[in-house]
């Protein structure tokens, strides 16, 4: 059990160390810059949708819908390029993330049902939205160069995307460990009645949670839109399994209250990693799923493996209190 | 909990019948309601074909529905796997039929897919995983192994005397619909009459009590899942034989549909109430409802978004009876 709560603990650097040195061994010219850069960008789409959801299970919530955002932002972005212009377009984009989220939020706290299953039904209507708009067919923007821009490499490594994203974990990373706000999101998370008698307000936090996760589920939308200069109701379907794996990885619990935005960059950097590894040896993506699906099951086992017992009933985190499946399930 | 015990039981009780009546006739009103505006707006709605048809889709969402509702009401949530189960069934029971034989390849199809939900099973009920991430997990690799052993491909059927039967009639009733009636009653007789079935209802009901009870949790959440998993590996193998193809993303929104049903039919999200008897009735209702909207030419996107807004509706509506503790 030592073991094996140690290697849970410094798992992130484990699994990217391992990813790393396997890659570099099998694909070669895996650690070249452009290889790397590239492996970042790739891996900024499944990050921006990750920071979201790091914030988000920390609280002890969960969004299932974040594809389906990422795809409706982008198509919004792309088709409103003709009417209002680029920029506006790209802002009315996230700002359909931030609604989706705000929705998402107002239905959890308000109906005050188990965040799966909601956003699990969201996900139907946000996915469905997507397609209604589009007739099912992808949507072109008007400016092919500015997918150049948006794609340009600079000091050979980094992309506006991944220097987003970097960005966007660092400040999450003081955000949780040095602000107020930060701190009782872990509270929220790790035990809602007692945070709730110690004067915070816990709906407002989930809800809150909601709309940052919707809208960075939008901002990754609107940004590959942009990059690829396409709006698909099919794009995102396959990042769900992608980005909660990204996060487990980086040792997010799925029970609320433990997580850290640094371990969300490392869990999102092997995912990144690994896709590109397995691309450039031509694997076929239906392989990449087995592994990523493998990936999240082996570390959520593994979390069960070394999980604390006997928490006193009524005081777990909300996505396990309120799951009849987890109560009282390892005593 | 101060209100006088007979008062406040009173008043549970009388509650409870009231959400009763109202939840098996509402949704009886619904479902007459739907097929009146169905014959109002089409004169193609009451045609024996049209309901034919109906009734066939319905009976291949409808053996999904049957092992769904064992897993709502033990407290699963749902099984997100459905759609690899499916693609199981259905390319396993075509692409082995040039090899074993057309029974013996649905046979195996179908205990493969019970091993996927055996995978399920195990995670959920002894490891103690949240069954969305884990069957959404599982259900990625099992839906990968399946394309991989087939390198990605369509997958033909190779045995009309197979398709003959799985697309025939008996005494005039397909055959589909006659082993989803057979699955539904087995499943009906199972969850309202059997150990088993108690158990199920104890188990989602409130785990501690169950568990105190002896009654062995894990191994009856467990078969929740395996019993979905082996319901959709048979719909999957049925669906195959019937189009005598399968594509891996075949069975892909099965999941929401039956979940959908199960949710509207008013089987509690969180466990411990719910009858097949209800989630049929929920499935006839949304069936009934698409082939309207079919009919009067509303777009596929537009009735997924439909189905989601039920879904939550059924849910939110669920919740506050549940506060109001009446349900």
């Amino acid at each position: 059990m030592r073991f094996l709560s140690l290697v849970s603990q410094h798992r992130v650097v484990i699994i990217l160390g391992l990813t790393l040195v396997i890659s570099a061994l099998l694909v070669p010219g895996y650690l070249s810059a452009s290889t790397l850069g590239l492996g970042l960008d790739r891996a900024a789409t499944i990050g921006l949708i990750a920071v979201g959801l790091t914030v988000l299970l920390i609280s002890g919530q969960i969004d299932l819908s974040g594809g389906a955002v990422f795809a409706l932002a982008g198509i919004v972005s792309v088709i409103l390029q003709r009417e209002i212009g680029i920029l506006p377009a790209a802002i009315v984009g996230i700002l359909v993330g931030t609604l989706a989220g705000a929705i998402n939020g107002m239905l959890v706290v308000g109906l005050k049902v188990n965040s799966l299953v909601l956003t699990l039904a969201t996900m139907l209507i946000f996915r469905s939205l997507a397609h209604w708009i589009t007739n099912s067919q992808p949507v072109t923007g008007t400016d092919i160069m500015l997918s150049l821009a948006l794609a340009k490499i600079y000091l050979d490594v980094f992309t506006l995307r991944s220097v987003l994203f970097i960005a966007l974990i660092v400040l999450l990373h003081f955000w949780l460990t040095r602000t107020i706000p930060g701190r009782n999101v872990f509270a929220v998370g790790s035990n809602p009645a007692a945070a709730k008698e110690s004067g915070i307000a816990s709906d407002r936090i989930v809800f809150l949670g909601f709309v940052f996760a919707g809208t960075l589920a939008g901002l990754a939308g609107v940004l590959q839109s942009l990059v690829t200069n396409t709006g698909s109701p099919v794009f995102g379907s396959e990042l769900t399994v992608a980005v909660i794996a990204a996060v487990v990885v980086g040792g997010t619990r799925l029970e609320g209250g433990k997580g850290s935005a640094l371990g969300t960059l490392g869990g999102v950097l092997t995912i990144g990693s690994l896709t590109i590894a397995m691309e450039f040896q031509s694997v076929p993506a239906y392989v990449q799923q087995v592994v990523s699906g493998l990936i999240l099951i082996l570390l959520v086992v593994l979390d069960r493996a070394v999980t604390t017992k006997g928490r006193a009933s009524g005081t777990r985190p909300a996505l396990v209190r309120d799951n009849p499946i987890t109560q009282g399930g390892t005593t | 909990m101060e209100i006088g015990g007979v008062n406040r039981n009173d008043r549970f009780t009388r509650g409870s019948r009231l959400v009763d009546v109202l939840s098996k006739a509402g949704l009886a009103f619904a479902i007459v309601a739907v097929m009146l505006y169905g014959s109002l707006v089409s004169p193609a709605f009451f045609t024996s074909g049209n309901l034919l048809n109906v009734l066939t889709s319905m009976s291949i969402v409808g053996i999904v529905v049957v092992g769904m509702t064992f897993v709502l009401v033990v407290g699963g949530l749902a099984d997100l796997s459905v759609p690899a189960t499916i693609a199981c069934g259905a390319i396993l029971s075509l692409g082995l039929q040039p090899m074993i034989g057309p029974l013996p390849a649905f046979l195996l199809a179908v205990g493969l897919a019970g091993l996927i939900g055996l995978l399920n099973g195990g995670l959920v009920g002894y490891v103690g995983i949240n069954p969305i991430i884990a069957t959404l997990g599982v259900g990625t690799i099992g839906l990968g192994i399946v394309q991989a052993a087939v390198g990605g491909v369509i997958v033909y059927g190779s045995n009309p005397a197979s398709a003959e039967f799985a697309k025939g009639r008996l005494f005039g009733i397909p055959v589909v619909v006659l082993i989803f009636l057979v699955i539904a009653l087995v499943g009906h007789f199972v969850l309202s009459r059997s150990f088993w079935g108690r158990w199920t209802l104890a188990t989602g009901g409130n785990y501690s009590a169950a568990e105190a009870s002896a009654v062995p949790v894990r191994a009856v959440k467990a078969g929740a899942f395996v019993i979905t998993a082996l319901a959709s590996g048979i719909s999957g193998g049925l669906l195959g034989l019937t189009l005598q193809s399968a594509r891996p993303l075949i069975g892909g929104g099965y999941e929401f549909s039956a979940i959908t049903a199960v949710v509207v039919g008013g089987v509690s999200i969180v466990g411990g109430f719910g009858s097949v008897p209800r989630a049929i009735a929920g499935l006839i209702f949304v069936q009934l409802l698409t082939n309207v909207m079919v009919l009067d030419g509303v777009r596929t996107p537009i009735q997924g978004f439909l189905l989601g807004i039920l879904i939550v509706g059924a849910v939110g509506m669920d919740a506050a009876l549940r506060k109001r503790g009446v349900a």
